[in-house]
């Protein structure tokens, strides 16, 4: 029981960072991705490459994560410059459908649909973190600190340009705002910290495959992000939360054959992403009134 | 000769996209929504389609079954998601996100009633007769080019010659008009999604009899309909009709070069490189930015 | 002193702008002096904010020219435009709705896109509280932009404006709707800045507010210049009244 608490654990703190990278883009610069789990994946895959072949230091891992999935963040920040709207949403819808297919395929870097397996207990320089307890531990160090960062961009400069961009994207232009810089470092910002959950969660895993960087992941964390508050600070965390909590919920819940919880469980979180939209657009957390 | 046999069968999957993806354009134009859950509509009238046949109904009995599955759910999403919506917010991405739930609830549903599996109906429509030396014609090719066919100059005729349908290509820009012509603007877009959803009800059949249906569907077809959508302009209908067949072509096309896995993608690299190099599409109007 | 004798801070020669068959700007040469209050007026349609958004970029023009203290200015963007002093403000105000009023202020201050901003913090802060204070909003500085008053909103436009420090204001209809106390205190901005040297050009409807506020009137129709020069005598032209009034009719 302990350990399985202890996994969950980690996993939620590791999807609490990912969900609040893609809070940088959908809640603070109005840049509305469904291709987050495209930079997790890279992130995934860049650090389980180096866990494999080089060290399976946590700051290794999580570096090479971020900085893979960082520069390649310029795949989504281009169509981010070129359009916006309903637009860009079918570009990054496009993107995760391309990203899923080159996953699957680029067996030499991948795994294919096999995934790379055998990645070995993590380090951090030199000492074991084989113990639940201390990987715990990083992970929620990881969490926090990249809270951190997020929070005091957020609520700096950076962050009101890039609400600015978002409220009045022509206003903000007026005022001297360079919109596609702001705009490719908000997406390399963001992408970059989904690259560390995704090197975070390589470690956590042990392996990596497709399964985990598809189209439904970037609902899932889409829907942690929107059920918690889009542009609140609490909000992804708490979106996190629910939604990780849910499955395990569920398994309790008497009348639900095992096979099918995955399909009730997304049913659930469909059913309240609607219902959401519908009569508290704004968030768990965030404002009541949703005025536009 | 392969070439041309995946052309064929490229033109048959573009057709039923091309009938999909008008219907999207069809309640875009007239509403303004971007009805995401497009592809719900679809999956609904396939499952419908497969339930009523493995029930023993006759194949004509199932088809208005499913018809009338999908122009249910877009008259229930018009009535209960998105009108409420527009209501207190209207932002495009309060649509999406609600648009997408209820995707997720249906596909998840379809799982739940008919497994993760494929399924179909067997049929002969598959069978294909030579009709060069090399080149095989399913009869569902001929089902798909007479469906398109009848139902696209219905949809042109009804569109450009009766009142209704002139209203309703007008009411997105020009609600005055209609208040002019004495129609109301509910009533209109009501009619908007449940003409759109039925343009769905081919594919569906057509997918259902032939290649198999899974619970994916839903998104798949929501993809496919926005991407030949933005390949071809947004909003017209032309253009949506032809960015399916770009989009049928392409996926089968490059099955010729790559590994069949690429096919799906090879749709959405079309959508990519148009969005990023003519965003407004091959009819489309320019940008409003 | 006759500021028109100087080089005018802002200037336009020949500017043209049609979209698709429509003629919105044809060819016109505008003179905006230091220290004025010039007045746009015209019926709808007349290209007002058609030349705004030419001035500042927002629109490329088919033909003509900027002048920025008589240089040629060139092919250019409503960035780069902003950071030669001049700030604009919209019809429909486009405030940063989701942000509160004094971050509204702030970020119209800070320019750079980077992580974070050269120059004085502190500076910054300090100017956006004096904005406030000057447009009566400092007890309303923590408030969400989308939740203020009417009246608040359209002083929050100006708060913006003002903070920059920018030398050239192009104010699109900001006076439009308000009661008479908010229209005084808005007039009062306004002169005073004029005092302070800065070119003030508006948009205006309202020909109260444009008798009590402009030194030069502007009369633009069908995308034509048809006349310029003091309120009275613009406003006393009956073929102008005309054209004026005809199209409300």
């Amino acid at each position: 029981m302990t350990a399985y608490l202890l996994n969950l654990a980690q996993l939620a703190a590791i999807f609490g960072l990912l969900a609040a990278s893609l809070n940088v883009l959908v809640g603070y610069g109005g840049i509305f991705s469904v291709a987050h789990a495209v930079f997790f994946g890279f992130g995934a895959y860049a650090g389980a490459q180096i866990a494999l072949n080089v060290a399976p230091d946590v700051l290794l891992v999580s570096a090479a994560g971020g900085l893979v999935a960082g520069v390649l963040s310029l795949a989504l920040a281009l169509p981010a410059l070129r359009v916006r709207g309903e637009y860009f949403v079918v570009a990054s819808l496009g993107l995760q459908m391309v990203a899923t297919t080159a996953f699957t395929e680029a067996e030499p870097v991948t795994g294919g649909l096999g995934g790379l397996v055998g990645i070995p207990p993590p380090q951090l320089l030199g000492l074991s973190l084989a113990s639940p307890w201390a990987f715990l531990a990083v992970c929620l160090a990881a969490l926090f600190g990249g809270l951190a960062v997020m929070r005091l961009l957020m609520r700096g400069s950076f962050g009101r340009s890039l609400m600015a961009l978002r409220d009045s994207e022509s206003a903000a232009e007026a005022f001297g705002k360079n919109v596609a810089l702001l705009k490719t470092l908000a997406v390399a910002l963001g992408c970059a910290i989904a690259g560390v959950a995704g090197g975070l969660f390589a470690l956590q895993m042990a392996f990596v495959n497709v399964e985990s960087f598809t189209l439904d992941q970037s609902v899932l964390v889409l829907a942690m992000v929107i059920v918690g508050g889009a542009g609140t600070l609490a909000g992804p965390l708490v979106g996190t939360l629910l939604l990780l909590l849910l499955p395990a919920a569920l398994s309790f819940l008497p009348g639900i054959p095992p096979t099918e919880i995955g399909a009730v469980q997304q049913a659930i979180y469909g059913l309240a992403m609607t219902l959401l939209m519908i009569f508290r657009p704004a968030g768990l957390a965030g404002r009541a009134q949703g005025k536009r | 000769m392969l070439l041309a046999q995946l052309l064929v069968s490229g033109i048959q999957t573009g057709l039923l996209y091309a009938l999909t993806a008008a219907g999207f354009a069809l309640i875009f134009g007239a509403t303004r929504i971007f009805h995401f859950a497009h592809g719900a509509a679809y999956a609904l009238a396939g499952y419908g389609f497969v339930f009523a046949v493995r029930a023993g109904w006759s194949w004509p009995l199932a088809a208005l079954l499913a018809t009338v599955l999908a122009v249910g759910f877009g008259l229930f999403m018009d009535a209960f998601v998105y009108r409420p919506i527009q209501r207190h917010t209207g932002s495009f991405f309060t649509v999406f996100v609600a648009a997408f739930g209820v995707v997720i609830v249906v596909q998840s549903g379809i799982e739940i009633g008919f497994g993760r599996a494929f399924v179909a109906v067997t049929s002969s429509l598959t069978r294909a007769s030579a009709v060069l030396p090399g080149l095989y014609l399913a009869r569902a090719f001929w089902i798909a080019l007479g469906a398109a066919a009848v139902l696209f100059g219905a949809l042109g005729l009804f569109l450009a010659r009766t009142r209704t349908g002139i209203a309703l290509r007008a009411l997105a820009e020009n609600p005055d008009l209609l208040r002019a012509y004495g129609l109301s603007a509910r009533r209109l877009s009501a009619l908007a999604f449940a003409l759109g959803s039925a343009l769905a009800v081919p594919g569906a059949v057509l997918g259902a009899a032939t290649t198999g249906l899974s619970p994916s569907v839903a998104s798949h077809v929501m993809l496919v309909s926005l991407a030949a959508s933005v390949v071809g302009g947004i909003g017209s209908l032309r253009g949506a009709a032809a960015g399916g067949l770009v989009l049928g072509v392409a996926e089968n096309l490059v099955v010729s070069v790559l590994d069949t896995q690429w096919s799906e993608a090879a749709g959405f690299v079309v959508l990519f490189a148009f969005i990023l190099f003519r965003p407004r599409g091959i009819f489309g109007a320019a940008l409003a930015r | 002193m006759t500021p028109q004798a100087m080089t005018p801070p802002l200037a336009v020669r020949g500017l043209a702008k049609h979209f698709g068959g429509l003629a919105a700007v044809q060819g016109v040469d505008l003179d905006l002096p230091a220290g004025l209050i010039t007045a746009l007026v015209g019926p709808n349609g007349a290209g007002k904010t058609t030349l705004f958004n030419l001035i500042t970029g927002a629109l490329a023009p088919d033909a003509g020219d900027v002048l920025l203290d008589g240089a040629r200015l060139g092919p250019t963007t409503p960035r780069q435009i902003a950071r030669r002093g001049v700030a604009r403000s919209f019809q429909d105000l486009r405030l940063f709705d989701h942000m509160s009023a004094g971050e509204n202020v702030l970020a119209a201050i800070e320019p750079a896109a980077w992580f974070w901003q050269p120059g004085d913090a502190a500076a910054r802060r300090a100017a956006a509280a004096a904005a406030l204070a000057d447009t009566g909003l400092t007890a309303a500085a923590g408030a969400l932009a989308a939740d203020l008053a009417y009246a608040e909103r359209k002083f929050l436009s100006l708060a913006r404006i003002l903070a920059t420090g920018a030398r050239i204001w192009l104010l699109d209809e900001p006076a439009s709707g308000l009661d008479p106390a908010s229209r005084a205190r808005f007039v009062a901005l306004l002169r005073a800045a004029a005092g302070r040297g800065i070119t003030v050009c508006l948009i205006e409807h309202n020909l109260d507010i444009v008798t009590e506020l402009a030194d030069r009137i502007v009369f633009l129709d069908q995308g034509r210049k048809l006349a310029e020069g003091a309120p009275e005598a613009i406003l006393r032209d009956p073929a102008l009244a005309a054209i004026y009034f005809g199209d409300r009719a």
